[in-house]
């Protein structure tokens, strides 16, 4: 198992490196400039090549590319040009904002995305699997910017239950980290809900067609233990897979919630960078969401040992 | 030796001649001031930094404006005024000015600022900004005593004082240990009625109250970015809310009691609201349809006259919405460059496609592709230029539009790069500076090369001391700016600002955000 995680990590490198590349030479091929933002919109010719000058930006982009890996080497990601702080401490900052904001959302999506699967399949093709697909299908469809705005009119202004925007940080108050996260979290958790419902009722259907539950029926056993214990635990493998997905979606997804909910996260910190042409930190950010997309995907490699023991990657 | 005096700097030798101030109410309240309270405001987005030296946005100007305070600043007129000076002047030949400081000013940190923060603030600003070639002119800087700085120039410069009281980039005094801070690296520490508490990037920010501010008494109460500044709030708190419908909503709950940037659409869902009240923040600035003079067709200028013939402003403002009026010229109303309504502008709004197709014939047009870039940023940007497309479509030019991304479309009009004829821009609140403010933009902008014209007009301008004179070449410069086709005038443009009725106080004057003389009931 260790080999197989030291083996995964060494894989990684160079898909994190291609990734950082990649953002690198992407955000670079954009026409824009970031003299011109930080400048500002009227600065003279002259104002924005001093700018460039000051940041380094006059520079061959090889040489800033370069320049970039080395001090990478020394674990030293640069500093933003718009914030003018480390990229690290901009994103230590932030991220605990975006892990509440994703951890909540997937509090909310597991048991009410499974539980939804798992009822419309052991209903199929009932009024009760319609249903349950159907609000599946409206999550998974509804743009979340849209049904974000209206949550913040109903629960917000209109019922005034719940803060309309901003975030409370945990360690002062957790009850009003709970409410500033609660309305975001809980429309972060409607796509995904869809999506994991739909996986779950799928894997469950694949599943309660098994020989193994109509054994386990036939012996007697309870429609509880033949359903939840024979079918949803084959059907496990498939869900935890779709689990993987759900949380690199609850990072990337978290982007537009961030901005309309005013949440001060890595999401909006990102699309902040890209406006602006603020390469370090987007590359920065790339490195790091990339990173933590092989450490999730290398978890659900090692839980499907865990769920079915006939898995060896040896 | 002309001396200029806070009460008397209006009657000064490079003051407004003539100028006629604006009705303006001193508040919007009823109720007596009430010291107190703390004050949420929702903001746009919130600062990278706020390094008075090096900032141009608007978001940290909102800040840098309340906390840090110049030598000399704008009055509610748009002219020259004292601030940190007690008065300034200017020797015969404008060579050489004096600044006589405000004594008793406390910085943040309790220190006195005295000439060699101002001297240390001035070396670092030439270090650091953005804006430094201002200041390229100067010779040396002199401290004879600790209240008297004095700048010496190579050159005589008439125009100095009016590029020292500018809001962007502004001249902010910081004291004397800041001096050999990086840009965007000093401590915030200014002499404003207000200091800087917690600030937690992309979240929120906190000016508190400044209780050892030191007011300019001799004013009777404020005046622009200048006068006596009472700070009644204990604090206010920059909440940062890109939606500007989540910023509604905040109103609409007390979450905050003051919000910027209000679409216009949404204009009717505030008033609906007896507790809640919008402000009209005019003129923001001047928006402008902006012609290539280096690219394909628009080198042209009987094209450039031709494309400005066709242009109907009503049309465009119309279809934009929001806060528009009408206005020729490149200086507001009621501001010293002001021409007045009656001086000939015939370039504006001259809605006459049959002109315009004279001129394309003349210009010997055969139906060669014009490109319009514009953004998905500014809706009214990007609506502008579809009307625009229209018109000129209308006269049988062959447009073509091209949709890019705002900072792409900045980089290409500030830096003469990219392919395109026409595009479009606001500029402001700088302009109400006057002409010195505005070369580098007519010329960087239009990408202007070689218009013997506009050179001149512009030397003489710089070395003319009477200000009526100066008054004259702006008119000349700006025939030719707009009269040659480099910039299309479209409208003085104003934002819409929202507010729960209990702030009271807040100024009629169009600047930028002042927690000043603002207090809840």
């Amino acid at each position: 198992m260790s080999r197989l995680i030291a083996v995964r990590i060494l894989q990684a490198v160079p898909v994190i490196l291609i990734v950082s590349v990649l953002a690198f030479l992407l955000i670079t091929l954009l026409p824009g400039d970031p003299a011109v933002l930080i400048a500002g919109d009227q600065a003279s010719p002259e104002a924005i090549l001093a700018v460039r000058h000051n940041l380094g930006l006059d520079k061959p982009l090889t040489e800033q590319l370069a320049i970039w890996f080395l001090h990478l080497l020394h674990g030293d990601f640069g500093s933003s040009l718009m914030l003018n702080q480390s990229v690290l401490s901009a994103m230590g900052e932030r991220l605990p904002v975006t892990l509440s904001l994703a951890a909540l959302s997937i509090l909310i999506t597991l048991p009410v995305g499974i539980f939804a699967g798992v009822i419309a399949a052991y209903y199929r093709q009932t009024w009760i699997d319609s249903f349950v697909m159907t609000l599946a299908l409206l999550g998974v469809s509804v743009p979340a910017f849209w049904i974000a705005i209206l949550s913040i009119l109903f629960f917000g202004v209109y019922l005034r239950w719940l803060p309309t925007s901003g975030y409370t940080p945990f360690l002062p108050n957790p009850a009003l980290w709970l409410r500033s996260l609660v309305l975001p979290a809980l429309m972060l958790s409607l796509f995904q809900i869809g999506f994991l419902a739909r996986m779950t009722r799928s894997a469950m259907l694949e599943a309660l067609g098994q020989d193994f539950v109509r054994t386990a029926r036939a012996k007697g056993l309870s429609e509880w233990k033949a359903v939840g214990k024979h079918a949803f635990r084959n059907a496990l493998i498939l869900i935890v897979t779709a689990i993987g997905i759900l949380l690199s979606t609850a990072i990337g997804g978290s982007v537009v919630l961030e901005q309309v909910f005013a949440l001060p996260g890595v999401g909006r910190l990102v699309v902040q960078g890209i406006l602006a042409r603020d390469y370090p930190l987007v590359q920065g950010v790339m490195l790091i969401y990339g990173f933590a997309f092989v450490v999730i995907n290398l978890s659900v490699d090692l839980l499907y040992t865990l769920l079915d023991p006939r898995v060896r990657y040896d | 030796m002309a001396v200029l005096g806070r009460r008397d700097f209006m009657h000064g030798a490079l003051a407004v001649a003539g100028a006629v101030l604006p009705s303006l109410r001193s508040g919007r309240a009823l109720a007596d001031p009430k010291k107190g309270g703390a004050l949420a405001y929702a903001s746009v987005s919130g600062p990278g930094s706020l390094d008075p030296h090096v900032s141009s946005s608007l978001v940290e100007l909102e800040v840098i404006h309340n906390v840090f305070e110049p030598l000399v600043t704008l009055d509610n007129a748009n002219a020259t005024k004292t601030m940190l000076a007690a008065s300034v002047s200017a020797s015969p030949d404008c060579k050489t000015y004096t600044f006589q400081l405000r004594k008793g000013v406390k910085f943040h940190n309790g220190d006195e600022m005295t000439s060699a923060d101002v001297q240390a603030s001035m070396e670092r600003y030439g270090r650091v900004s953005p804006n430094a070639a201002n200041l390229a002119g100067v010779d040396r800087y002199e401290t004879p005593d600790p209240y008297t700085f004095v700048i010496h120039l190579k050159e005589p410069n008439v125009v100095l004082l009016d590029v020292m009281k500018a809001p962007i980039f502004p001249f902010m005094i910081l004291p004397a240990s800041q001096k050999d801070k990086p840009s965007r690296g000093i401590d915030v520490i200014g002499t404003g009625p207000f200091t800087l508490g917690e600030w937690v990037k992309d979240s929120h920010l906190v000016v508190k109250r400044f209780d050892n501010y030191t007011p300019d008494l001799t004013s009777p109460g404020r005046d622009g970015y200048a006068g006596r500044k009472t700070a009644y709030l204990d604090s206010v708190r920059f909440r940062f809310m890109p939606e500007a419908t989540t910023r509604i909503a905040a109103l609409q709950t007390d979450e905050v009691q003051l919000a910027s940037s209000i679409p216009p659409e949404l204009r009717a869902q505030i008033e609906s609201r007896p507790e809640l009240a919008i402000r009209e923040i005019f003129p923001l600035g001047g928006t402008y349809i902006i012609v290539n003079s280096q690219y394909g067709l628009t080198a042209n200028r009987t094209i450039r006259q031709a494309i400005a013939a066709a242009i109907d402003i009503g049309e465009i403002t119309e279809a934009v919405g929001g806060v528009n009026k009408p206005n020729p010229w490149m200086s507001y109303p009621n501001t010293p460059y002001y021409p007045g309504a009656k001086t000939p502008s015939p370039w504006y709004d001259q809605k006459n496609p049959q002109r315009a197709k004279e001129l394309l014939s003349q210009a010997g047009y055969k139906n060669e592709k014009l490109i319009i870039e514009t953004n998905g940023n500014y809706q009214w940007m990007r609506t502008t230029m579809l009307v625009v497309a229209e018109q000129l479509k209308a006269i049988g030019m062959n447009v073509d539009v091209h949709m890019v991304d705002w900072t792409t479309n900045a980089s290409h009009m500030q830096q003469g790069l990219g392919e395109w004829n026409l595009s479009t821009t606001l500029f402001g609140p700088e302009h109400i500076l006057g002409p010195q403010q505005w070369r580098p933009l007519i010329y960087a902008f239009a990408n202007i090369k070689g218009d013997d014209a506009l050179d001149a007009a512009y030397k003489a301008f710089f070395s003319e001391p009477d200000l009526n004179k100066r008054r004259e070449l702006w008119v000349k410069i700006e025939d030719e700016v707009l009269g040659g086709g480099y910039f299309i005038k479209i409208a003085d443009a104003g934002r819409l600002w929202a507010y729960a009725k209990k702030l009271h106080g807040q100024s009629d004057y169009p600047g930028i955000l002042q927690l000043w003389d603002i207090w809840l009931a």
